[in-house]
């Protein structure tokens, strides 16, 4: 498959990159591993007639135990034992985003920031076609849930929920300046598959931001997918916490993704739990409630009905084997 | 960048030079450009391996990287992953633990055990596994790669 015609910006710096954004409005995508967004390309999914490569900003590259540079390369990542001993839930997503050759192309911020997903939008342009276009690329109805405003596309980044239980922070860099946030407010909770980030035209994710006050919390990341190489996520959930030495909660993160159009965090269920010991019953109770506010629907390879039995499944497991784990 | 619709790097230990339009895939560029065919076109979607080659020693799927995006850096292709007389340890040991099947996948099994064994000059059977698993073997040969993958371990230089 060749790509239609575009042109190449290689821009050296934040500000430069701000400066062209802007001057592109609209009409351009960022490429950061293209490993999403070049497969998307080929199939000819909402073209841009400009690409703003970003791999010669320096400012997006390295890590740290504080800070992931947005263009930080997985593979890198996954092969630094300090980080992993201090993220333990990050660790785990690391290791389940695609496979070994897309991580060493694939960054932090292309997998934040990737695009949504769904049965009826990844297909090639005359699969598209034959059916009729969809509201996420050149059409104006959803085939998922039939109507025409809202787009049901999924969520399929592995790193969000993990990052959002260690109560990361995103900077962002735009044209009236910089701005940092947690990361839970970069996913616009009102929008839906198209409309899905609260990034402003042209603002550019610098880096991701790890507080020290929860690094070392015990965490874990779960992953329902078919084959356990390569694909995207039907579900994932991520648990952080810390326990004292009666095992009693002491603080407790839970987060979602792979199932609606944005990852979400369950503070509300998980606060109440602080002080108390877990066991069974009160991780089965959490599970199903959890369980019961996420509603996957019908665009990906499995079931909605069985992806949201997993999450209850998914949730008691990841809240006892981050118990069980090893604190930092 | 190079100068417009060109790009130079380095390939197989020797620069180059070639004629690139932004749009132009690394995959494309080597084989219809640079008529090395060793890499193999298989998914073109980052599924399946087949096109990896190393880019400054890294494993990464050619048919998602931007040509004009290799500007002054090293690519090595199973073209060029030989020595002078005969063959790498790697592909020694595939041809003679019978690690092909119909070849398809083959260089793209190379050059991510060659990038493994550059990392990890003993890895475990695990870890082996882990390293093939962004690499798909249609005749679904695994084993005797993974055996090949172990014997060429043992016997890197």
């Amino acid at each position: 498959m060749h790509l239609d015609p575009f042109e190449l910006h290689r821009p050296t710096s934040v500000e430069e990159t701000v400066g062209l954004a802007r001057s592109l409005a609209g009409r351009f995508d960022y490429l950061a591993g293209g490993t999403d967004l070049l497969p998307n390309y080929k199939m000819h999914l909402n073209l841009r007639p400009h690409l703003v490569a970003l791999e010669a900003v320096p400012e997006l590259t390295g890590h740290s135990l504080e800070r992931l540079g947005a263009m930080s390369r997985l593979a890198d990542l996954e092969r630094d034992p300090a980080l992993a001993a201090a993220w333990p839930a990050l660790a785990d997503a690391l290791r389940e985003v695609a496979t070994p050759l897309v991580r060493a192309s694939g960054t932090v911020g292309g997998n934040l920031l990737v695009e949504t997903r769904c049965f009826f939008f990844n297909q090639s342009y005359f699969w598209r076609a034959s059916l009729g276009f969809c509201l996420k690329a050149d059409g104006d109805r959803c085939h998922v849930v039939p109507q025409k405003t809202t787009c049901y596309a999924t969520f399929s980044g592995d790193l969000a929920p993990a990052l959002l239980v260690g109560d990361a922070e995103v900077e962002i860099a735009g044209p009236t300046g910089r701005r940092r946030i947690p990361l839970t407010g970069l996913y616009d909770a009102g929008g839906d598959g198209i409309r899905r980030l609260t990034l402003q035209p042209g603002e550019l994710l610098v880096a991701v931001h790890l507080p020290p006050r929860a690094r070392g919390r015990r965490g874990r990341y779960l992953k329902l997918r078919v084959r356990p190489a390569y694909d995207f996520p039907e579900l994932g959930v991520a648990v952080a916490g810390r326990w004292d030495g009666d095992g009693r909660v002491q603080e407790l993160r839970l987060a979602v993704g792979g199932a609606e159009p944005h990852p979400r965090t369950f503070d509300d269920l998980t606060a109440p739990l602080e002080g108390q010991r877990l066991n069974d019953a009160r991780r089965a109770a959490l599970g199903e409630e959890v369980a019961r506010r996420v509603r996957p629907v019908h665009n990906t390879f499995l079931v909605p009905e069985y992806r949201k039995k997993m999450v209850a499944v998914f949730v008691r497991r990841a809240l006892a084997q981050a118990e069980e784990g090893r604190a930092a | 960048m190079g100068s417009d619709d060109r790009v130079s790097f380095t390939l197989n230990d020797r620069p180059v030079q070639a004629a690139c339009p932004p749009e132009r895939i690394l995959l494309d560029l080597l084989r219809e450009e640079l008529r090395l065919t060793g890499t193999k076109r298989g998914c073109d979607l980052g599924t399946c391996g087949c096109c990896t080659v190393l880019i400054d020693g890294r494993p990464t799927l050619s048919c998602l990287t931007l040509a004009r995006l290799v500007e002054a850096r090293s690519v090595t292709t199973i073209e060029g992953v030989s020595p002078a007389q005969g063959l790498s340890a790697v592909q020694r040991a595939f041809v003679e633990l019978g690690a092909t099947q119909c070849g398809f996948c083959t260089p793209g099994f190379v050059m991510t055990a060659t990038a493994l064994l550059r990392e990890h000059p003993h890895p475990s059977r695990s870890e082996i596994e882990q390293a093939i698993s962004g690499n798909l073997c249609r005749c679904t040969g695994y084993l005797a790669i993974v055996r090949a993958i172990e014997s060429a371990a043992g016997s890197a230089p």
